[in-house]
């Protein structure tokens, strides 16, 4: 269905659904903006063309997170409970969205599912929020994603101004729009061309046809010692992906707990073994694992790119690596050696 | 949509309890611990799934997890074997344990050997070092009566640094009683009072040149080993289908996961740790 939700009436119906559900929505922190528990003093951070800093994976999985509680005198276990509560998660970027339904051919598929995961994924509603205003890092259109894609979302809303076209796209949000008036042919119209516009903004900056294969033959090749050069090794491009899923555990000793806490393959320490062997011994290998796993790996585990195009390693880069150009320069870097011989 | 939340905890362990601890090697630096179950549950559970070439975390509550081979075939006993070496936090912990501790266990983890694939073929092991404690685990599985029908000859080369370094010793020793098997056994440097082969891995491999007819070689050991017996194996005329190895990776979750232990697409815990010669020469140089 189609609804039309009017600006001025936006927090009272937080407010109202915030009865029953638990609302995270993206509200100013410092220069940033974060998902942060609406209350009756919250200013919502809407109007930022850009996304929040972390992604919305550390809504589902914690940057850190107790997973289970020992006794080493009595050699007692206890699994921690997965925490589950009714949320919606207000202004949720479609490629936010996208990366949490690939989040969930790890977390949530198969052998083995994380019941954390599981449990906060089920209960969880997310209302999108559409990209009117792409940012200049924003890359979505080339990673099967959009401005205004629907993966993942239960409901998308695109700015017009003084209302937001709300499109619910699952049976179970339907009841908390039900009483908004329908939208007319004319502002779905209006909403149209603004979600065309959007698109158009963001013209494709790589072809993915091919692009795996293209990759998989230059893995040994040298351009990743030229990709890597300016690399700091600092981990930030993945710690801020919402793709990226590595976790370490630990056991935190004194306070009988082990805890799983984010990891990166931009660490030296995250593959070297108790041999002191290891696979990824410079920046070359760990920034080639990076943009193979997401650009060649994701397509054999689960037949999808594992980028959504957010733009956020380009963003918060500290030496302004962009992963567009690297993937542009490895993936031609077959053809240009050709060329030189 | 993921619906259903109540599944249980992967990460949680299987609480364990040491029933015999003791050093395999003279240098101290190998402990042999067997552990039996607290529950009998779990016992079940793990003996459904296990199969020779599998691995276990083994848990020091307070120190962490280290992936470890289990060393026992399941008609042993209703116990789990590992040999441990000591190398870093967790491993000194392993060591320290005595009988009657208690510990935490998840497995058995991993594919393990595709023991059916390998019905009616002879079978080439080839262990070097702590590594061979798998194929200790393989090679007692095939031994046992109600296997031994199931396989063709069973050759078994296992090479040490030095003899003191060699592990299940009085076992092995055993083994040149069979009329089932043959073993050779070497060590890198000659020393007094060792009637076996003196030399490298590869080189006793192609001293005693299995042969590659209806055969499989399983090769575990350090990468140096791996690395010049897989071309030995080769030039003997093994396809690279019939040539077998196991991996090692740094692992935490051991369940396809947590990401670090991933050779391309193929990640060591889950898709391993056995891969064929000719699988791994599918995947990229990332070892």
């Amino acid at each position: 269905m189609k609804y039309l939700l009017p600006k001025n009436e936006l927090y009272s119906r937080l407010a109202r659904w915030s009865a029953e559900y638990s609302i995270l929505a993206p509200q100013k922190v410092g220069e940033y903006s974060e998902f942060l528990p609406f209350t009756a003093q919250s200013e919502l951070c809407l109007q930022e063309p850009h996304n929040t800093r972390y992604p919305a994976k550390a809504l589902f999985f914690p940057q850190s997170e107790t997973i289970l509680k020992y006794n080493r005198i009595s050699g007692q276990l206890e699994s921690a409970a997965p925490e589950s509560q009714k949320r919606i998660v207000f202004g949720i970027r479609p490629c936010d969205a996208k990366a949490v339904t690939l989040l969930d051919t790890v977390f949530a598929e198969g052998d083995n599912q994380d019941p954390f995961w599981l449990a906060r994924r089920a209960e969880t509603f997310l209302i999108g929020l559409g990209c009117h205003e792409p940012c200049a890092t924003c890359f979505c259109t080339s990673t099967e994603s959009g401005p205004f894609h629907t993966e993942g979302l239960d409901a998308l809303l695109t700015d017009l101004g003084e209302v937001f076209f709300v499109e619910t796209l699952s049976e179970r949000v339907e009841a908390l729009f039900s009483e908004l008036s329908p939208a007319e042919a004319a502002q779905q119209e209006i909403a149209l061309a603004v979600q065309a516009a959007a698109e158009k903004s963001l013209p494709k900056v790589f072809e993915l046809d091919g692009i795996k294969e293209k990759l998989d033959r230059v893995f040994d090749k040298e351009i990743w010692a030229e990709l890597s050069q300016s690399c700091l090794g600092c981990g930030i491009c993945t710690f801020l992906c919402p793709t990226c899923f590595c976790f370490d555990l630990v056991d935190e000793a004194q306070r009988g707990t082990r805890v799983r806490n984010w990891d990166t393959c931009m660490y030296r320490v995250y593959s070297l073994e108790a041999s002191a062997h290891n696979p990824r011994p410079t920046r070359r290998e760990r920034t080639r694992q990076r943009l193979m796993h997401k650009y060649s790996y994701w397509w054999e585990h689960a037949g999808k790119l594992g980028c959504t195009g957010c733009g956020r390693c380009v963003r918060y880069c500290p030496v302004g690596l962009d992963i567009r150009a690297m993937i542009k320069k490895a993936s031609a870097y077959e053809s240009e050696a050709q060329h030189a011989n | 949509m993921p619906t259903n939340p109540s599944v249980p905890n992967p990460y949680l362990p299987t609480p364990m309890r040491v029933l015999r601890a003791y050093f395999e090697s003279t240098d101290r630096t190998l402990k042999t611990l067997e552990l039996s179950f607290e529950n009998l549950a779990d016992k079940i559970a793990f003996f459904k799934k296990f199969n020779p070439g599998q691995f276990c975390q083994l848990s020091v509550f307070g120190k962490g997890e280290s992936p470890l081979g289990v060393a026992s075939a399941a008609w042993e006993g209703d116990f789990v074997r590992f040999t441990v070496q000591r190398m870093g936090s967790v491993t000194k912990a392993l060591h320290e344990l005595k009988p009657g501790d208690t510990l935490g266990m998840r497995g058995p983890l991993g594919n393990g050997f595709p023991l059916a694939d390998w019905k009616g073929k002879n079978l080439v092991i080839i262990g070097g070092g702590c590594a061979f404690s798998t194929l200790y685990a393989l090679t007692k599985h095939v031994q046992h009566p109600q296997n031994r029908p199931d396989f063709g000859q069973l050759t078994v080369i296992y090479g040490a640094r030095s003899s003191g370094l060699c592990m299940y010793k009085h076992d092995i020793q055993s083994w040149y009683q069979r009329d089932d098997m043959e073993i050779h056994q070497a060590i890198d440097v000659p020393e007094e009072n060792w009637d076996h082969h003196v030399g490298y891995v590869p080189d006793v491999v192609r001293q005693i040149a299995p042969s590659p007819d209806n055969a499989v070689a399983i090769v575990c050991g350090p990468p140096i080993m791996t690395k010049f017996t897989l071309p030995a194996l080769v030039s003997l005329g093994f396809p690279p289908e019939a040539i077998f190895t196991s991996l090692e990776k740094r692992m935490k979750c051991g369940l396809g996961k947590c990401g670090r232990c991933n050779i391309g697409s193929k990640y060591i815990c889950k898709d391993g740790p056995v891969f064929s010669l000719a699988e791994l020469n599918a995947l990229p140089a990332d070892i």
